[in-house]
């Protein structure tokens, strides 16, 4: 137990020690507050806006602390919905159902990104064609689904739909609740949370220091003994499962998916957020994340046909004048000063001597 | 929606699936590669040059498109009107480049992240200043008839087009003070600039040169399928499997084997099955082709005889 507190509070995100974690803990007392004095249509939107994050947070582990590009997360955000529709769709009879719907999801997610990453990972190929084959995984899922409408095109009793999607998904229900208003609101804070801490000690641990290996010299890892073909296997299954989770909550919260859930544009964000927040931390990217969907939903909401020109145009400045994101630039700021004024308080500090 | 347009003429018109004879079946094939052809043909001239892939590239064919459709609808002809196709677009690319490409040099994923930003902001902005679809241009040439098959004439162009544009990049490559520095540079870019060339001009000519043949390839197939600011998204993923069977390690192997070889696949896949899983068989034979030459098929000749100069 001491041992993953220490984990969490490892170094390879913004924010340590007890005045960051109490914060931390501020800020999740405020979200688990906020429903009371929201009305649920409010507390349904920030569920919205929050949704994401755990398939922000997998490609922040496999792109900003793993070095390798996906720009197909969405690919197993779209299989994940659609498969949890599915299931659970035909077990609407079943007290389980929606649970085998929710098991179902996260495995086709993860088996179908282990099998296209086997091809990607084990044949060694060069950084630029895994978000490039990823791509173009999604977009021909995204194809293949507009292609489905009509009756013949189901699975048991549910119809795919083609391009309007599939409707009618049910909701999560455990016992005799149904997460649904308030109770989803908190299963998003709760999985938003619970995504957070572990990738956090994740990261911080032995799997994570390697991951970190691997994206700063392939063949040094190699030569310490690390198999690289398997860990980045192992993270991509990891994120791919999380975009899984993302997928999951977001048919929770319309009780629809479309196939422009995995088009050229919905691919497009996941990247967005992650570059703008700051690839190689997480919790820089949940909160881009959180801030970015809330930008997006106004502008789209108010009719506003210029949202993908702004994130467009955001994503190029970003790349091109703070590579390491806003949020995580402005984050490491505010820690250095503090830092260094802690160093100079405490001149005799333990080995204060940094690169 | 990626290829559902370009439903080759033969099969539009003469509902002939039970004869396959000659003519048709390498209409077909020539049509297919063709079309991978020309659509991957300036992505694979940035990516050998300068490692870099250019996911605005769908964007770039588009705005092609758009030029020339300005062009044909103030009554320029449209031969002449896909030659200013690829002068405005290879134009855009290289002030492209150098405002905001040749910072990514050597930051491949970096460069990719920011393409793909630019493609956000052309395709979204052509909606905006263009509105949702440009006139079209009508095909030009007709049909010729032979038995129960008909062949689109423009199309059998663009077969002939595809060949002479692969012949010009040769010699471009091959016999012009250019082409020697480009190779050189692609070599061992240190030692070329220590030579005396300007290696940052050569990236900034490659990249104008890529640009603008995909302004031109899009400005051609542009007849063949509806001008909308999004319809770059169709030539995503061919052109982007085509690159990644081909490989970057020799531009004009690459793009001529790689555009040959998934026309051998896709081709029957498509004529029984349909125009998408034509293009999914392209996404599994991707798959397989990395797994066993994970630099594409241009790696070939440069392992079949490691000996040679290269």
């Amino acid at each position: 137990m001491m041992r993953m507190l220490q984990l969490l509070n490892g170094p390879h995100d913004l924010g340590r020690g007890r005045g960051f974690w109490s914060g931390m803990v501020l800020l999740a007392a405020a979200f688990l507050a906020y429903p009371t004095i929201a009305s649920s249509f409010s507390a349904t939107n920030v569920a919205y806006y929050l949704l994401n994050i755990p398939m922000a947070l997998g490609l922040s582990l496999l792109w900003g602390y793993g070095g390798v590009l996906s720009f197909g997360q969405v690919a197993f955000y779209g299989i994940a919905g659609y498969t949890y529709g599915i299931v659970a769709g035909n077990l609407q009879d079943f007290a389980w159902g929606t649970e085998a719907g929710v098991l179902a999801a996260l495995l086709a997610a993860g088996l179908s990104a282990a099998a296209f990453g086997y091809f990607l990972f084990y044949g060694r190929v060069a950084a630029w064609i895994v978000p490039i084959l990823t791509l173009v995984l999604a977009l021909l899922l995204a194809t293949f689904l507009g292609l489905t409408a009509g009756y013949q095109w189901r699975v048991g009793d549910i119809q795919l739909g083609g391009y309007n999607g599939m409707t009618g998904i049910p909701a999560l229900q455990i016992g005799g609740l149904t997460f649904q208003d308030y109770a989803f609101f908190y299963l998003v804070v709760a999985i938003v949370a619970i995504c957070y801490v572990a990738l956090r000690i994740w990261v911080n641990a032995h799997r994570g220091q390697v991951l970190m290996a691997i994206r700063e010299d392939v063949l040094r890892t190699e030569l310490l003994g690390y198999d690289v073909r398997l860990e980045q296997l192992r993270v991509f299954v990891i994120a791919s499962v999380l975009a899984g989770v993302s997928g999951l909550l977001y048919v929770q919260w319309g009780n629809y998916i479309t196939p422009s859930a995995m088009g050229l544009q919905q691919a497009a964000l996941p990247v967005i957020w992650v570059a703008v927040g700051g690839r190689d931390s997480l919790l820089a990217v949940a909160i881009a994340t959180f801030l970015l969907n809330q930008l997006t939903y106004i502008l789209s909401s108010g009719g506003n046909q210029s949202a993908l020109v702004i994130v467009g145009a955001l994503l190029v400045a970003v790349m091109m004048f703070a590579p390491e994101g806003i949020i995580a630039g402005l984050g490491r700021l505010h820690w250095l000063h503090w830092l260094r004024a802690r160093r100079r308080a405490v001149p005799s500090g333990p080995a204060s001597s940094g690169k | 929606m990626s290829g559902s347009e370009r439903i080759p003429l033969s099969r539009r018109e003469g509902g002939s699936k039970v004869l396959p004879e000659l003519a048709s079946i390498l209409y077909q094939f020539g049509t297919n590669a063709a079309f991978l052809l020309l659509s991957a043909l300036g992505l694979i001239v940035i990516l050998g040059m300068m490692n870099i892939i250019n996911l605005a590239h769908g964007e770039f064919m588009m705005l092609g498109a758009y030029v020339a459709s300005f062009a044909v609808h103030r009554g320029i002809p449209f031969p002449l009107a896909v030659i200013l196709a690829f002068f405005a677009t290879g134009a855009f690319g290289i002030v492209l480049e150098r405002l905001v490409i040749r910072r990514f040099y050597g930051r491949e994923l970096g460069a990719l992240v920011t393409t793909w930003g630019i493609s956000l902001i052309l395709a979204q902005g052509a909606l905006l200043l263009f509105g949702p679809y440009m006139p079209p241009i009508p095909i030009p040439g007709g049909a010729v008839s032979e038995g129960v098959f008909s062949f689109s004439v423009y199309w059998l162009i663009l077969i002939g087009i595809s060949i002479v544009l692969v012949v010009a990049l040769t010699l471009v490559y091959r016999a012009t003070p250019f082409g020697l520095q480009a190779r050189a540079t692609m070599q061992n870019p240190s030692i070329a600039r220590s030579l005396g060339i300007r290696t940052g001009r050569v990236y900034m000519l490659t990249f104008g040169l890529g640009a603008g043949l995909a302004g031109l390839s899009g400005a051609l197939l542009a007849p063949a399928t509806s001008i909308a600011p999004f319809m770059g998204q169709q030539f995503v993923a061919p052109a982007f499997i085509t690159v990644v069977v081909g490989g970057g390690a020799n531009v004009i192997a690459g793009a001529v084997g790689s555009s040959t070889f998934l026309s051998l696949i896709e081709t029957p896949v498509s004529l029984t099955l349909g125009t998408f899983y034509g293009t999914m068989a392209l996404l599994v034979m991707a798959l397989l082709i990395i797994r066993v030459l994970p630099a594409g098929i241009s790696s070939l000749g440069a392992r079949l005889r490691p000996a040679v100069a290269r």
